[in-house]
């Protein structure tokens, strides 16, 4: 059985971030090693400014409520909480490079790579997920 | 059976129930028992499954007023 999780976060949304991070944690909570790769728009995540202010889907801002009732943890909390966890954070060199982005532009902690660090790690795990 | 740690995690939602449970039963030895309490019903099924795929033994669980207990012993 495996025992890592691969995650690619490809979408810059809140509902996003929260489908990534949940699965990350409660995965690294299991014991399980997991690494996301941050590329296109789920970069985003790990934005410093960026991460504070991601956009609910276009008609879904009702739902801000809801997120409170719940008491839903905000995404950066996430974010510290699955470092935290030692899940791996990998950001796309090659997206970094076409938005204009530095690592200086980034949350402390995160490492970057092209396709083929993320494949590396993710050839013998299960499940790969994307989101 | 007595538990060595009480872990209130009510009002939490997931991840965060799974996430304070592991991280309290980190502080413990194998054979040690904790007790973890919750209002998030998705913890229903998650904390089982999480201690099956640790190891872990459910000893106990109930549920009233909305406050879901379990007690877990650490394998």
């Amino acid at each position: 059985m495996s025992n890592k999780v691969a995650i690619i976060a490809s979408n810059g949304g809140l509902f996003d971030a929260y489908k990534v991070f949940n699965i990350a944690t409660a995965a690294a909570a299991s014991e399980k090693e997991v690494a996301i790769f941050f590329t296109f728009e789920g970069l985003n995540f790990i934005h410093k400014q960026g991460m504070h202010a991601l956009p609910m889907p276009a008609g879904a801002e009702h739902f801000a409520a809801g997120f409170a009732k719940a008491n839903v943890p905000a995404i950066p909390q996430l974010v510290e909480m699955a470092q935290e966890l030692g899940v791996k954070f990998i950001a796309c060199q090659m997206t970094m490079d076409v938005m204009g982005l530095s690592t200086g532009d980034f949350i402390e902690g995160i490492e970057v790579g092209g396709a083929v660090t993320f494949l590396e790690f993710a050839k013998d795990a299960a499940p790969s997920l994307t989101f | 059976m007595k538990s060595k740690l009480q872990l209130d995690a009510k009002g939490l939602s997931c991840p965060m129930p799974i996430v304070k449970t592991k991280k309290a039963m980190d502080t413990l030895n194998t054979g040690e028992v904790l007790e973890v309490q919750v209002t998030d019903k998705g913890a229903l099924a998650d904390i089982p499954a999480w201690a099956k795929a640790r190891g872990h033994i459910i000893l106990y669980q109930s549920e009233a007023a909305g406050v879901i207990t379990f007690l877990i012993q650490k394998v």
